[in-house]
């Protein structure tokens, strides 16, 4: 199942366009989660050097998902893929203990931002496959998502490779936004 | 400070262009050749059963040397020089330096409103413009031939 079914399933609501924004260090598995949830092959992925959008159009939807490379010279631009965001993703690299307070920071500096205020947020605690992968509790402990009081949140384990927890983060996603206001 | 238009327009490049069956993510067609060759119209071999599947899945990949801040593109699928589709999308701003992507997905029309292939072959061209602002960045012509 895609995005497209995923949004088949979905009442409307007052609005029809969605935008999702989709952040994370580099290597965090962004694309290949966008990729995945496609069916699409994800051996070749590279680092993303600029953006990858996917646009959605259904009956009812137009969903746009925004994908920005995370690299340390890419981040300063993300600022300027906030407005309008109707959900933020964030996407762990659960394995790579060494850089969760990195991640956690920028996710810090990231809900400080106005354009993102009240933003629904999903933490997509990717590389469950992996033997290393830390708990997304752990994860949710190292990023303080327990003290967040100003937006819903949820944090969603998955494996971009083998797709699971995908779709059900997206559902939640797309449940989030057609909600009303 | 903005980028120069033909600092834009030379920094610009389109890379690549795909159609796949947007439900398996299997790519049907691909061209790597520079797609952005000024008024060349690209020819795209697709088998037939595209027009079978259930959804379809256009993508493109394109890079520019300049940051752009009104960046946009328009797509129309044109039969016969008459329009079927059309898409607007706003990118707003481009990294400079950057390599990036854009793929639609869409539901096909009900089998029964469906042209043949015979009718269709020859006679369907994707063609996508850039923009930044007013300024026209690129033009791709891709005539769909169903084999």
């Amino acid at each position: 199942m895609g995005l497209l079914e995923l949004l088949r399933k979905l009442k409307a609501s007052p609005s029809h366009e969605i935008r999702v924004l989709l952040l994370g260090l580099d290597n965090a598995g962004k694309t290949t989660i966008l990729k995945s949830l496609a069916g699409e092959e994800v051996s070749k992925v590279t680092p993303t050097q600029g953006f990858n959008i996917k646009s959605v159009k259904q009956e009812k939807w137009n969903l746009n998902v925004w994908d920005i490379g995370g690299q340390r010279n890419i981040r300063p631009y993300w600022r300027n893929y906030f407005e309008n965001t109707d959900v933020l993703i964030y996407v762990i690299d659960s394995a790579d203990r060494k850089r969760l307070d990195e991640t956690g920071l920028e996710l810090t500096e990231l809900l400080e931002e106005e354009k993102l205020q009240g933003v629904p947020l999903l933490i997509f605690a990717n590389k469950q496959d992996l033997l290393s992968a830390a708990p997304p509790g752990e994860i949710a402990d190292s990023l303080g998502l327990n003290d967040i009081r100003t937006r819903t949140w949820q944090i969603q384990a998955c494996s971009a490779m083998s797709g699971e927890g995908l779709e059900h983060g997206m559902n939640w996603v797309l449940k989030t936004c057609s909600k009303p206001k | 400070m903005p980028a120069k238009a033909e600092d834009i327009l030379k920094g610009f490049k389109l890379n690549w262009m795909n159609l796949r069956d947007a439900e398996t993510g299997r790519i049907l067609w691909q061209a790597t050749e520079d797609l952005s060759v000024p008024g060349k119209e690209h020819e795209a071999r697709v088998p037939k059963r595209l027009l079978k599947c259930k959804s379809v899945s256009r993508e493109i990949n394109f890079s520019s040397t300049e940051q752009m801040n009104q960046f946009r593109l328009e797509q129309k699928v044109l039969f016969k020089g008459r329009c079927l589709e059309e898409w607007y999308f706003d990118f707003g701003f481009v990294i400079p330096n950057s390599t990036n992507t854009w793929q639609s997905l869409i539901e096909a029309a009900p089998e029964g409103q469906m042209m043949p292939a015979s009718l269709l072959s020859g006679h369907v061209v994707v063609e996508t413009k850039f923009f930044d602002d007013n300024l026209l960045v690129s033009t791709s012509r891709v005539r769909l031939y169903y084999v």
